[in-house]
């Protein structure tokens, strides 16, 4: 109705009630400045916004230790070549949670989104036993280096059918993996990706490793993403922060399956890293911040000089505030 | 004879109870249905899965805080999961259980540093990932229930509702000057320009209906608003009149009644306009109304001018059933906000109307000279619907 009101045209011109109109400034509402009874949330200003989401105040799914499968990798291997690393994939579909009480139907390798961590040293033989699960056809597709008949793309993996993917781990650096069948676009979105790791034959020093696969989940089918993640569940590092210990040396596999969005991105608060691009070469910038289109991925390397309550999360501020946002606690 | 009339009562009493077994038979077939688990749907194929939309009823605004009101439409329940603001998700909390059944309501409190005047993009997600947004073009501190506020719009009820309507009425004298032929054309004006209002009100309350969650079945709320109040006044006519065809006083009161209930409708509109920030030219918009309203005076007058002397009191009696309506109106309206509610009053309105078209075409027939198609007659009508149009261009 009122849009009714607002829609007929004022004609300010003809007004004949001339005494009416000292009578109509009456009428005229001066905003009421009532004190709110606001039943705040019992933390401070509201523009604290994210500011005030940690701890127990952050809406992230799963508990203290949901993540830790995603998060940290196996450890590397010393190089040996031609010895067999084997991993069993299997396609389910499942219904997972991607933020507070939301969930998502997802399709998974293994149950999870993203999918398993793969890792292998270079010249391993990798044996991936894949068994298809779900309701619809999927595949395995690698990065890297291998045989076209082990590229996932041709060898269709049909509902209830199974497949292994054999070849030799090559080259060393950050890879990543998914599915293949058309609707790409929807394989992928669905959750059917995960980080696949080659170590070098000489060793990459020791250091605290992580992995963070960046995402997106259309919950509603819209074409447009409604929670952006790292490893899954939306603002889950911002509830549980990652611990690390001030001056070790911190390695984060990074890698980007964020569908529907051209890019995606990381940026670390209070800290500069070294970023390998893709990790297979000695090649690294030196920033805070990185950005990467979806397939892209790499390596950081830091050590923090200061202990404390670091930030990291995408520098696009719609998907920070959408849950890709997390931090760093640094003890000494 | 006593045995008889005993049998007599039985069997009456046996036809009543037999009216009670086509019910009976209703249900055992619905539970039959129901216990074997809907598998004969399954013959048919799968009904679709839920929407899971939610229905947003009202987006309030208080200083460093939003309330979102909303609505479950459907009839599997639905969970809030999220709250978005502006594309960022948001602390927020549910009064009660976040949880809504069917037609339930609730109240999501955001704590939100809003920028006054700037678009604001509200999200509500359920827990199967459904988004629901709703968008308002500018956020405005939301008027709360307070003595001044409470004040402000009995003024407005008052100016677009009270005032005009007893200006209106001053037309009386000039009123009973006119010949019997021109006192028609003014009751058919006045006839002409209840027509306008029943349709005005009548399209206020379709479109109200179509923007409510289908299960309130929209269409039957304004059916049942339109008859009810149509039938009301015909009773209370026949009441007035004792039994013949109402005129003169009896007339009037039936005009003032019927103009009443959509001025109650109007100051909700007004109310609600004000409420939800969208009366950017409050005052202009007061005025015009108060332009429209004035010829509603002038049809009150219309039934009473062949009548002899009508005291004050009874005229001021007269403007109060027609115009104080528009008081409670905005008030609702302003602090309510209930668009069934708003639909309910503008079907009343448009049903009081009709009815009193058709007394006022009775009268005019009866007691005119040429009856219903005399030139008066017809000119007044029409002048009655021109009139109304034009200054309705004012609002």
């Amino acid at each position: 109705m009122a849009k009714n009101l607002t829609r007929k045209q004022i004609l300010a011109g003809s007004l004949p009630l001339v005494a009416a109109a000292p009578l109509a400034k009456l009428a005229w509402p001066s905003t009421a400045h009532g004190e709110s009874s606001a039943t705040h949330l019992e933390h401070e200003h509201p523009a604290a916004g994210h500011a005030a989401m940690i701890g127990s105040e952050v809406p992230a799914p799963g508990g203290p230790h949901a993540q830790d499968a995603a998060l940290i990798p196996p450890p590397a291997l010393p190089h040996r070549p031609g010895r067999v690393r084997e991993y069993s994939l299997t396609a389910v579909d499942r219904k997972v949670e991607v933020a507070r009480g939301v969930s998502f139907d997802a399709w998974t390798y293994n149950g999870t989104v993203p999918g398993p961590i793969i890792r292998a040293t270079e010249d391993d033989l990798l044996r991936v036993n894949f068994s298809n699960q779900g309701a619809h056809p999927h595949t395995i597709h690698f990065h890297g280096i291998h045989p076209s008949g082990m590229d996932g793309v041709f060898e269709i993996v049909l509902p209830g059918d199974t497949f292994t993917y054999e070849f030799p781990a090559r080259p060393y650096g950050m890879h990543l993996y998914h599915c293949h069948v058309g609707p790409i676009k929807q394989h992928i979105h669905k959750g059917l990706y995960g980080a696949f790791i080659i170590d070098p034959k000489k060793p990459r020093p020791a250091a605290r490793e992580l992995v963070m696969v960046m995402n997106g989940y259309d919950t509603d089918g819209d074409g447009e993403n409604n929670f952006y993640t790292v490893n899954g569940g939306a603002f889950y590092y911002a509830k549980y922060p990652i611990r690390v210990r001030r001056g070790e040396l911190v390695r984060i596999y990074l890698a980007n399956l964020t569908e529907f969005d051209l890019i995606n991105s990381f940026h670390l608060h209070g800290e500069f890293f070294r970023y390998y691009p893709t990790g297979s070469t000695d090649h690294f910038e030196y920033t805070d911040t990185v950005m990467l289109c979806q397939g892209e991925r790499g390596i950081i390397e830091l050590e923090f000089h200061n202990a404390g309550t670091f930030m990291f999360h995408a520098h696009q501020s719609e998907f920070t505030e959408l849950g890709w946002m997390g931090y760093f606690d640094v003890s000494d | 004879m006593a045995s008889s009339s005993l049998a007599t009562r039985l069997g009456g009493a046996h036809w009543r109870l037999w009216a009670l077994v086509p019910i009976a038979a209703l249900v055992g077939a619905i539970a039959l249905f129901v216990s074997t688990g809907g598998s004969l749907l399954e013959l048919v194929g799968q009904g679709p899965p839920p929407r899971d939309e939610l229905d947003v009823r009202r987006v309030a605004f208080r200083p460093g805080e939003i309330k979102v009101r909303v609505t479950n439409p459907q009839r599997e329940s639905i969970t809030i999961a999220s709250v978005t603001v502006n594309d960022a998700i948001v602390p927020f909390s549910v009064d009660g259980d976040p949880t809504l059944g069917r037609l339930r309501s609730a109240t999501i409190v955001v704590p939100y540093d809003w920028v006054d005047g700037e678009p604001v993009s509200v999200g509500v997600t359920s827990s199967t990932g459904v988004q629901t947004t709703e968008d308002v073009a500018a956020a405005v501190e939301t008027p709360q229930a307070s003595a001044r506020g409470f004040l402000g719009y009995a003024l407005i009820g008052l100016l677009v509702g009270v005032l005009p309507i007893a200006l209106g009425l001053a037309w009386l004298p000039s009123l009973r000057r006119a010949s019997p032929s021109w006192l028609a054309a003014f009751m058919a004006l006045t006839a002409g320009l209840l027509t306008f209002l029943a349709l005005e009100a009548l399209a206020e309350a379709f479109e109200l209906q179509a923007g409510l969650p289908s299960g309130v079945g929209g269409l039957g709320v304004v059916l049942l608003g339109v008859v009810s109040t149509y039938l009301l006044l015909t009773f209370l006519s026949r009441r007035l009149s004792g039994g013949e065809a109402a005129g003169g006083l009896a007339l009037a009161t039936l005009v003032a009644v019927g103009i009443g209930l959509h001025n109650l409708g109007e100051g909700l509109a007004i109310g609600t306009s004000f409420a939800i920030g969208e009366l950017a030219l409050g005052t202009f918009f007061v005025v015009g109304f108060m332009v429209h309203n004035v010829t509603e005076g002038l049809g009150i007058a219309a039934p009473i001018a062949e009548r002899g002397r009508v005291s004050l009191r009874r005229l001021a009696v007269l403007a109060l059933i027609a115009g104080a309506p528009a008081i409670p109106g905005a008030w609702l309206g302003g602090f309510v906000t209930s668009d069934v509610l708003g639909v309910l009053f503008f079907a009343g309105a448009a049903g009081a109307a009709l009815e009193v078209v058709v007394e006022v075409a009775r009268y005019i027939a009866r007691k005119a000279p040429g009856g219903l198609s005399s030139g008066h007659a017809l000119g007044g009508f029409l002048a009655g619907i021109a009139v109304m149009y034009v200054t309705g261009l004012l609002v």
